[in-house]
């Protein structure tokens, strides 16, 4: 008997946009039935390999055999009719259609043709959201209404309802807590007991651990490493394959010497809170100090960032700048008096994504520049760029739009700005979410560095490795109380994520409390 | 719209004197000028003027934001309070055919005697025309003509086909002696049904001199901004022609300044409808306006005449008839210097 | 880091690094492309105008012509392309030229004379600005639901003062400013305003704090918000923007048509957004060039200009202009995507 075709192969792929090349002759096969991990710096490819698997790219070269056959994939209706569906990281539902529609946009079982059986889909889809574990989701519920982790159980059932040989998940687990992951590698067991392949993506290395069993790394459009076995391969092989170079140290050194607690803290924050987000919150930060919130999603670390920024309204309690209260719910207050806040959603929050990168810096400073609104484009270009250079951004161009920019340094250009603002307090909420594991160190060194410098910072992180290695001192939340604080010397991961989840009742919980210690980024020193 | 016959079958259906006595009433309604008052010499109404049984008249036009629509109510309104014995329901004007079916609803079930209808739109408002003369209302339809005779007891409009043709005789009168002469035309909004009536009168008329070519043709859109622009655009694409028909006064303000502007005075003008502006020009004689061809408001005053008359049961004085007559077209006179102290007084703003 | 990167020690710096040009010349030849081929739509129909009316068209007075009746809507247009930028939309510009354009010209202004004319047209265009900015900005409206209302009750205001009377201006000094004795140097007034107020546009979104702020504001509303601009403030100055160009428009039209009608400006809404993405602004906000708005007035004025030469009726002309925006966006699209 002749060995099996693999399910997918593609080799020699590439695609080329104007000026850059995405993809420079990237192999890739996937047996049925199996996990293939798919890893990879941001821009190395990822993103425009699964767009060509999905029929949405054409490649400019290179061949795509499915079970054997050489196809091509025209259009993402060709990819559906062969049974490879794509579950993007931004999810494409319609807000204000009912599940069972969503689900079966497109090919809605119909009577006579075209009278849609509205029932039958119902039950279909009940059908399918039970067997992905989430039989509690009511098929006519609107999407809109629904938790980020139900909408893509949502697109999941929609993927399920064709007959589907091969998954692409992008990121799947970016929105879910530790339970919800759980349940998503059930599915995905599931999936390939059942014969379906599964090419999965993600940032986070110890899920791969978990349910890979081959890795595909890519770098610079190119299959650094193919099929390599996802259970047994070092971490720091991965990470070197990914970024080029060796990562000893990931975390930057503390100062030797704690700060000196007679400082007096530049920000203040007393009693603070708001009615269902969080419970009063007192804090201080002084100068040259990394405050850390560690806490799960849900616990109100963004809520009490957003807060003292004056993005949000205290129900109680203030918020003091060197000395002086802020006016509460003022962002301008808040910014006037030193404030800056790198927020979660980069690109929905802090980007203007047309812009060049200078006019993403300066954009809290322009008055600096200008005199009678007047801007002194010579000044604003040199300040810009000192700001972007003293954070090492990369492309050494301010002129470049942001748009361009890795993750990494998007988030360089936010940090930029507050640096030309001059501002005391950093409010910093997930600086490392999707930015790749090579340039996270860069940006914790330049984090520790900011700081040494005499900057106050905030930090909230959902990992916990993060939190620990970064900050001198920890806050854990819980529910929107703050349940303990400690030096981060004093604490380790088992120890945070006991008290993150103590008297919690999800048992399942507990396998999240050992998987992040099996991941790369632990602090190395 | 009136139905295009001929011009010369005009004469036969005009009654009285009441087209230019009620035209006798002055259209001005916030003026303060002195010649407010109406001119009174021939204000006779239409019917026997004695007082007779009291008449309630509703009265539904389109809303009044242009200058002839809004010289239609005032007719209206002033030639009702004339009578003793009429009583005026005047709605809101409105643009919109579902808002004005509302209102001549209301109007039916008020049980009016007599009604007035200016659709906005004779075709979409039919339906009510004939569901009021089930109800045993007369409706008299001034102007915009409905799709059935059906739906009114009587119709009373002006001649849109008459007035281009009365303008193309004028011209061509004008132009008689002239080689090869050249006359363009400034339309008003194209998509009007009465724009194309009154364009194909003019044509035809210009038909009977063979001396005369029209060379061009735009269309402006009532206003006064779009007739400087259109007007604009004609003048530098005809450096000569010797005569110019504007469908409508008030973008003919517009025209007149494009002119101006223009510096040109090497042809004649003549207007449509039967602005006062346009009539003080005439009379003052020291511009290119010459004449304007009448498309008169006081049919309005007319329609309130008929709709007592209607209510009363009497028939028209001067007139062997019993009955009032199902259709009455207005004759649209050419005024120009003779005869404009005349209609001076019927001149609207 | 407690001291603010300080400007004068870095703008010495002028590094002209190796990576820096290309990227910055990539950037001037994206914005020229979208220029230029507006240009060449501009081009390509001077060439239709010249071979088909060479006499007419081709003449200083047809230029003269085209720009000044560019220029009504050209400076409505400045405004919009301020808001449609901020991500916004101002359906009442028509209505508020209308409203200005009567308000200027009633029998009690024009005693006041020319001063008074101007003074109220202004007036009125930005007393309309401020409301639509009110109820925008703090009032919380959608700026579709809000200027639709404006539009409504302006017009309607308009029609009120005129009792649907054309209003004719009597002021010489006003009426003087339309004839050609007035050009300056062969150029009409109006053309004139319509000059300086693009390039005073043109300097306001590209040199200044309000142009990086509007454009901030459009492109993404919740980050400037973040970043410590106050939006508010800023939409409500942006339809202030609007309005006072609406009340310069008025004026011009008072002394282009010498009279103050309630019908003035009609769809000059549609016209303004109109000439504004032709001219490369995304409906959406963030982006956008008071050169390509005005390139785009120009286009429909002389498109318009050609026509009427030709003696072709407004049912083609109509046609043509919608075919003009379609196939100008979608040669944008095309020439930005393969840039």
């Amino acid at each position: 008997m002749a060995p099996e075709p693999p399910l997918l192969s593609m080799s020699g792929i590439t695609k080329s946009f104007p000026g850059v090349r995405a993809l420079d002759g990237v192999d890739l096969d996937v047996q049925a039935g199996e996990v293939h991990c798919l890893l990879g710096q941001n821009g190395a490819g990822k993103s425009t390999l699964i767009k060509v698997l999905a029929g949405a790219h054409q490649p400019d070269d290179g061949t795509i055999s499915w079970r054997g056959e050489p196809v091509t994939l025209r259009s993402p209706i060709v990819a559906m009719r062969l049974g490879i569906a794509t579950i993007y990281q931004e999810l494409d539902l319609v807000e204000h259609l009912s599940v069972a529609e969503n689900v079966h946009l497109g090919h809605e079982p119909t009577a006579a043709g075209f009278v849609v059986r509205g029932k039958a889909a119902k039950a279909s889809t009940a059908a399918l959201l039970k067997r992905l574990g989430h039989p509690e989701v009511e098929p006519g519920r609107l999407v809109g209404e629904l938790s980020a982790a139900q909408q893509q159980i949502v697109s999941m059932a929609r993927a399920l309802s064709h007959d589907v040989r091969l998954i692409v998940m992008d990121e799947p687990s970016a929105a879910l807590d530790p339970e919800e992951v759980d349940n998503l590698f059930r599915i995905v067991g599931d999936l390939t007991a059942d014969g379906v392949a599964v090419v999965y993506i993600s940032h986070r290395l110890e899920e791969i651990r978990r349910i890979g069993d081959r890795v595909t790394v890519l770098k610079d459009g190119r299959a650094v490493a193919g099929g390599l076995p996802a259970k047994s391969t070092p971490t720091r092989e991965v990470v070197a394959l990914m970024t080029g170079r060796n990562v000893e140290y990931v975390f930057p050194e503390r100062p030797a010497t704690p700060r000196d607690a007679d400082v007096a803290p530049v920000l203040e924050v007393q009693g603070l809170a708001r009615e269902g987000e969080f419970a009063p919150v007192d804090l201080t930060v002084r100068p040259g100090e990394i405050v850390g919130l560690a806490g799960l999603v849900g616990s109100g670390r963004s809520e009490i960032l957003e807060t003292i920024y004056g993005a949000r309204k205290p129900t109680a309690g203030q918020v003091i700048v060197g000395g002086s209260v802020l006016r509460p719910g003022s962002v301008r207050a808040a910014v006037r008096a030193g404030l800056g806040l790198a927020p979660e959603e980069r690109k929905a929050q802090a980007l203007l994504m047309l812009e060049s990168v200078t006019r993403n810096v300066s954009v809290s400073s322009m008055s600096r520049f200008a005199r009678g609104g007047w801007i002194d484009r010579g000044a604003e270009l040199g300040a810009a760029r000192a700001a972007t250079r003293e954070l090492s951004l990369r492309p050494d161009n301010p002129s470049v739009p942001v748009r361009t920019l890795s993750g990494g340094n998007q988030q360089k250009a936010v940090l930029a700005r507050w640096l030309l603002r001059g501002c005391r307090v950093l409010l910093l909420d997930e600086p490392t979410r999707g930015v790749d594991v090579g340039a996270r160190a860069e940006l914790y060194a330049v984090i520790r560095r900011l700081a040494d410098e005499g900057l106050a910072v905030l930090l909230v992180s959902s990992e916990v490795p993060e939190v620990l290695g970064l900050a001198d001192r920890v806050l854990v939340l819980r529910e929107g109380q703050v349940v303990h604080t400690a030096p981060a010397r004093e604490l380790d991961e088992h120890r945070v994520l006991d008290l993150v989840m103590e008297g919690a009742p999800v048992a399942s919980a507990s396998s999240a409390v050992d998987s992040p210690a099996a991941g790369g980024r632990g602090p190395a020193s | 719209m009136p139905e295009s016959t001929p011009f010369t079958s005009r004469r036969g259906l005009l009654f009285g004197t009441a087209a230019v006595g009620a035209g006798a009433l002055l259209a001005g309604c916030t003026s303060n000028e002195p010649d407010d008052e109406p001119a009174g010499n021939d204000d006779q109404p239409a019917a026997a003027d004695t007082p007779g049984k009291a008449v309630t008249i509703g009265f539904a036009g389109p809303q009044a934001d242009h200058g002839w629509l809004n010289a239609i109510n005032d007719n209206a309104k002033n030639r009702a309070k004339k009578y003793s014995d009429v009583t005026l329901e005047i709605t809101e004007g409105s643009n919109d055919t579902a808002a004005q079916i509302g209102q001549i609803e209301t109007l039916i079930n008020k049980k009016v005697d007599v009604l007035v209808i200016l659709p906005a739109d004779g075709k979409a408002l039919t339906q009510v025309g004939l569901k009021a003369m089930r109800a045993g209302i007369p409706v008299v339809n001034l102007d915009r003509i409905f799709n059935t005779p059906q739906a009114y007891r009587c119709w009373i409009g002006g001649d849109n086909y008459g007035m281009g043709l009365n303008a193309g005789h004028y011209i061509g009168e004008q132009l008689k002696d002239v080689d090869d002469a050249k006359v363009i035309e400034l339309a008003g909004l194209d998509n009007l049904e009465l724009t194309k009536q009154r364009t194909q009168g003019f044509d035809d008329a210009l038909k009977n001199y063979p001396n005369i070519k029209k060379v061009a043709r735009q269309a402006a859109e009532f206003t006064v901004e779009s007739g400087q622009a259109k007007m604009a655009q004609l003048l530098q694409a005809q450096p000569k022609f010797n005569a110019l028909w504007n469908h409508d006064d008030d973008q003919g303000v517009g025209a007149l300044r494009a002119i101006e502007q223009a510096g040109r005075d090497d042809f004649v003008m003549v207007g449509g409808a039967g602005a006062l502006a346009a009539f003080q020009a005439i009379k003052q004689d020291n511009g290119v306006l010459k004449a304007t061809v009448l498309y008169p408001p006081t049919m309005a005053a007319s329609a309130i005449d008929l709709a007592r008359a209607l209510g009363q049961a009497k028939g028209v004085s001067g007139l062997s008839e019993f009955e009032i007559p199902s259709s009455l077209t207005l004759y649209s006179a050419v005024v120009d210097k003779d005869n404009v102290d005349q209609y001076m007084p019927t001149g609207f703003k | 880091m407690t001291q603010p990167v300080s400007p004068p020690r870095d703008s010495t710096d002028k590094v002209p690094s190796t990576g820096q040009l290309p990227a910055w010349r990539t950037t001037v030849a994206r914005a020229d492309v979208r220029t230029l081929s507006l240009l060449g739509v501009l081009a390509a129909l001077i060439v239709v105008g010249g071979i088909t009316k060479p006499d007419e068209f081709l003449d200083t007075r047809n230029l003269q012509l085209v720009l000044t009746q560019g220029s009504v809507i050209g400076v409505v247009t400045v405004g919009m392309t301020f808001v449609i930028m901020s991500g916004g939309i101002d359906l009442s510009v028509g209505a508020i030229v209308a409203l200005a354009s009567v308000w200027a010209t009633t029998v009690a202004t024009q005693e006041y004379g020319f001063a008074g004319i101007l003074f109220t047209a202004v007036l009125v265009g930005v007393g309309c600005g401020l409301v639509n900015g009110l109820l925008i900005a703090y009032g919380g409206m959608v700026p579709f639901i809000a200027t639709l209302a404006m539009l409504a009750s302006a017009r309607g205001l308009a029609l009120q003062i005129t009792d649907g009377a054309t209003q004719i201006v009597t002021i010489d000094s006003v009426l003087d400013l339309g004839e050609r004795d007035a050009y300056i140097l062969g150029i009409p007034p109006l053309v004139l305003v319509f000059a300086v107020v693009t390039i005073i546009g043109w300097l306001i979104l590209n040199r200044t704090t309000f142009g990086r702020r509007t454009v901030a504001v459009g492109g993404n509303a919740e980050a400037a918000r973040l970043a410590g601009i106050d939006v508010r403030r800023q939409r409500l100055y942006l339809y202030l923007l609007s309005g006072l160009c609406c009340g310069i428009a008025a004026f011009l039209l008072i002394i282009l048509s010498g009279s103050g009608q309630n019908t003035n400006g009609n769809l000059y809404e549609l016209d303004a957004i109109a000439a504004a993405i032709i001219g490369g602004t995304l409906l959406s906000g963030g982006r956008g060039t008071i050169v390509g708005s005005v390139l785009g007035v120009l286009i429909f004025t002389t498109i318009t200009n050609i026509f009427a030469l030709n003696n072709l009726q407004s049912d083609v002309q109509q046609i043509a202009k919608g075919a003009i925006i379609v196939a100008a966006v979608l040669v944008q699209r095309r020439t930005a995507s393969t840039t």
